[in-house]
């Protein structure tokens, strides 16, 4: 990295290194037997140059000819894209974590006897279908740059996922597992997931109309990713927001805080710096409704003159190649502050409702406006306090903007959510709900 | 390079071993708005590597060629995990050995262009629809991405190929007050340069309707017959139907492996459904797929009848049934998993205005905007739509997303319009980025789909 930063020093007016090297190992035991077993070893280098303030790019995964390198970046320079920001300087970081090396350790056999501890755990209480899939992710990330700052983490963790489909579909619901150490499903949470699947058995028909509605924690991401498109400084700076204009208004119900806190000390990805090399900290977008700040990279910070935030990321909504992607605003570890009422009796509470376990087609529709319709996948519907069944062919459909005023109640625990961050269940009245 | 390949797997006591090494570059231009926001062309490289040993079979992948090593000892550990803990015992279904190299036919090669020329144009196109009524933005931007693929098994394949695909693509977004409206756009394909040349009439019309949605009402939640336009008819082919037919997705699950038995009677007497990405000129078109089988067209459904499936030697191999050839990988990173390539509905005989008029009352449907399906389960949205009353088109409207059940909507399918068209851009996601995905239909009318409205 050294190097290359050096023969990028030479050429620019500041230069940035970062490098990715990751270890994974996943093992699949799809209807109750191992069906897949894999591992990933990838590296990959992303240099950033500035010069006469325009930026130049370039990565590549197997860093075989530095000069290659950064010959690419010289010529992506010819592109005139402008760019007014400065690679951050040192900054006092607490101490990271070391990662537990039994992690990295962990083979697939180590894997394997995991998940099947959880498989023969389901086995005895559901009849039907159970699949369990397992991993372990090491990964090594480090930023140099010509301001002098010189930083590197390590993270690791395993995983378990357990599913149950539901006979004759694929649609099911699940758990979700992970820590920094190996350990094991807890029995209490997969005794919850076989509750859930008993109560959803039974398929239902019901009408159209308007309704309560509950986001569970693994659907949440439906209604904030729409928030977060709509408070990225992209969208800000591009004056397509729905937001312009309204920061330090109330927007949301007052029941609603939104943050992301990659320092979190509970985070299984526990980070302080993002990847431009920028502090991270307790960043808040809403806070009891109020619309209170911008999610920004280092590049948005500037053309809106604003402090960076520790939210410039390398990621992609559909994934991608780290290296390949240049950092953009994004809230990493979000969390969407507890409530103070149990699920259960946030169930007991809905007269006339549908449970959100899972969602089809949160990607698609209006997402800048705020708009979502989503297919249950599945949905519970909910009489009188009462589980009937799961929705036969269900829609839930409506906009951030509006749903979000009309929080009933917010439940009292974070749960980790296979989309990244930690939520708990929220309770929305008046919902439009479509179904034949 | 096949040599080099041959020697790292010669000797490894296994029953199979395939090593793919893959060379990716990439060129990409970005535009948000007027302002330029990223220039650049890469390259990289790494491989991939799977074993079968003793019935097990796994795979792992690496960047640099000292981890290949590592990388076969991981495979081999994988597989012969799968059998000690008594997983699913896999065997490849026999195919020809091949060794050949497959030349790269390009009407106009995107790599002799200039990087300025390849800005300009961009920018042409964006330009014209930042200077359309309402649009207050675009992201829009020029993608090229090139696989160098160099193919070795230990039964004796070598197979060489390389793929080129290009697009200008993104969207645009028109704005009034607080209301937000945006539309996708796309040209491309996997043929060359050419293809992206004089299309400026694309980028109007979409300009144009992104600005005319912003009068537009929001659909009413409920249940409609509606008619569906090539693209999303498309959507709905490549998402709720064409993964069914792709073997790894119902290999373990027993209960849909037997609903999907061939020769069932799944779909209505109107719909014929094919894989075909032996037809060049089009995004799906590949020769070799990633462990070296010849890509052929395999006919899914026949007038509701299902007739084939989509295969990788090992799902052909335990299903019992031929080879296809439809084994992908997005790149370097990723071990090939079966794939649809170019997926399309056969077109019928009746013209848009006759299934207007057989609609009598309904939404007409237009464009995809994403969907995606969990097994027999799918939703997708429409980029915009219309009313249609006592037969005809009524007013425009917006915030359209589609839910429904395969089997009930293949029932569904009434009319088959005699129109055709294929995506020129792919980008399906499976695990991976299959960007050369191509899909398409006639225009196609179906009766009882969900609806969700604001």
């Amino acid at each position: 990295m050294k190097k290359l930063l050096d023969i990028a020093a030479k050429v620019s007016d500041q230069a940035e290194v970062f490098s990715i090297r990751s270890d994974d190992s996943s093992l699949e035991m799809r209807n109750g037997k191992p069906t897949d077993v894999s591992a990933s070893i990838q590296s990959g280098y992303a240099l950033r140059i500035l010069r006469n303030g325009r930026i130049g790019t370039a990565y590549t995964k197997n860093l075989l000819d530095r000069e290659e390198l950064v010959s690419n970046a010289m010529d992506s320079l010819k592109g005139k894209v402008e760019a007014g920001f400065s690679f951050p300087e040192p900054s006092d970081l607490p101490a990271s974590w070391l990662p537990d090396e039994s992690v990295s350790g962990m083979g697939f056999h180590d894997l394997h006897s995991r998940s099947r501890k959880a498989l023969d755990y389901l086995k005895r209480k559901v009849e039907g279908q159970i699949d369990v899939y397992s991993g372990r992710e090491v990964q090594d990330t480090a930023i140099m740059n010509t301001s002098g700052l010189d930083v590197s983490r390590k993270s690791a963790f395993m995983y378990v996922y357990t599913s149950l489909p539901f006979p004759n579909t694929e649609t099911g619901v699940h758990k979700f597992y992970q820590s920094r150490k190996p350990g094991d499903f807890p029995e209490s949470e997969l005794d919850k997931l076989v509750d859930l699947y008993t109560a959803g058995l039974p398929e239902v028909d019901i009408p159209t109309g308007r309704m309560k509605v509950v986001f569970t924690p693994d659907t949440m991401y439906t209604i904030l990713w729409r928030l977060s498109v709509a408070t990225t400084g992209k969208s800000f700076y591009n004056k397509v927001s729905p937001l312009q204009g309204k920061r330090g208004e109330r927007i949301l119900s007052e029941k609603f805080t939104l943050y992301g806190d990659p320092t979190d000390t509970e985070e299984i990805d526990q980070r302080f710096f993002d990847d431009e090399g920028v502090p991270t900290k307790k960043h808040t977008i809403f806070e009891e409704g109020v619309f209170k700040n911008l999610i920004l990279n280092l590049d948005y910070a500037d053309k809106l003159s604003e402090e960076p935030t520790g939210t410039g990321y390398r990621g992609g909504m559909w994934g991608g190649e780290t290296v390949s992607l240049a950092p953009g605003p994004s809230l990493n570890c979000s969390r969407v502050a507890p409530g103070n009422v149990s699920f259960e009796d946030m169930i007991k509470g809905i007269d006339r409702g549908v449970l959100v376990f899972g969602v089809l087609g949160a990607h698609s529709g209006n997402i800048l406006n705020g708009d979502f319709s989503v297919g249950l996948n599945p949905g519970f519907y909910v009489e009188n306090g009462v589980i009937k069944g799961r929705v036969k062919d269900g829609m839930v459909a409506g906009n951030v903007y509006d749903v979000l005023k009309n929080i009933v109640s917010i439940e009292n625990r974070l749960h980790d959510s296979t989309s990244g961050g930690k939520y708990p269940s929220i309770l929305l009245d008046d919902v439009s709900v479509a179904a034949k | 390079m096949l040599d080099r390949l041959r020697s790292m797997i010669s000797g490894v006591e296994v029953d199979f071993i395939d090593i793919r090494y893959e060379i990716k570059t990439e060129t990409g231009i970005g535009f948000a708005g007027r302002e330029i926001k990223s220039v650049g062309s890469n390259r990289t490289d790494g491989y991939v590597i799977r074993v079968g040993k003793k019935g097990g079979f796994s795979s792992a992948t690496v960047t640099k060629e000292e981890d290949v090593p590592r990388a076969i000892q991981l495979a081999v550990e994988g597989a012969e995990t799968i059998i000690s803990t008594g997983g699913k015992r896999s065997a490849l279904a026999d195919v020809p050995v091949v060794r050949k190299t497959v030349e790269l036919v390009l009407e106009g090669d995107p790599r002799k262009i200039s990087i300025d020329d390849k800005i300009e144009l961009t920018r042409k196109y964006n330009d014209l629809m930042l200077e359309q009524p309402q649009i207050e933005t675009t992201n829009l931007g020029y993608a090229e991405v090139g696989r160098e693929k160099h193919y070795v098994n230990s039964e004796g394949t070598a197979v060489s190929e390389e793929i080129l695909t290009t697009n200008i693509s993104g969207e645009v977004i028109a704005k009034r007050g607080s209301l937000v409206q945006n539309i996708r756009v796309s040209i491309g394909g996997a043929d060359g340069y050419n293809k992206l040349l004089n299309r400026e009439d694309v980028f109007l019309k979409r300009a144009q309707i992104a600005g005319q949605l912003l009068d537009a009402d929001p659909v009413k939640g409920g249940t409609y017959n509606v008619i569906l336009s090539p693209m999303l008819a498309g959507v709905f082919t490549h998402e709720a139907f064409g993964h069914f037919s792709e073997a790894d997705i119902i290999e373990d699950n027993p209960s849909l492996r037997e609903k999907m038995s061939l020769g069932e009677k799944l779909g209505s007497d109107e719909i014929t459904i094919v894989a075909d990405s032996t037809m060049n000129n089009q995004i799906g078109y590949y020769v070799y797929d990633d462990e070296g089988v010849a890509v052929k067209p395999v006919t899914l459904m026949d007038r509701g009848v299902l007739t084939g499936r989509l295969h990788s030697r090992r799902t052909a191999s335990a299903f019992g049934e031929p080879v296809s050839g439809h084994t992908v990988a997005e790149d370097m990173r990723f071990e090939p998993i079966v794939r649809m390539g170019t997926i399309y509905i056969k077109p019928g005989e009746r013209s848009l205005d006759d299934l207007i008029a057989e609609l009598g009352d309904g939404l007409y449907l237009i464009d995809g905007k994403g969907g995606q399906t969990s097994g027999e389960n799918f939703t997708f949205g429409a980029q915009y739509g219309f009313k249609v009353k006592d037969g005809r088109l009524g007013p425009m409207i917006r915030d359209i997303n589609i839910m429904g059940n395969l089997f009930s909507t293949l029932q569904n399918i009434e009319a088959i319009g005699n129109d055709m068209e294929l995506s020129e851009r792919g980008g399906c996601g499976k695990g991976q980025l299959n960007i050369k995905s191509a899909l398409g239909a006639p225009h196609i009318l179906v009766r009882n789909m969900v609806v969700g409205g604001a």
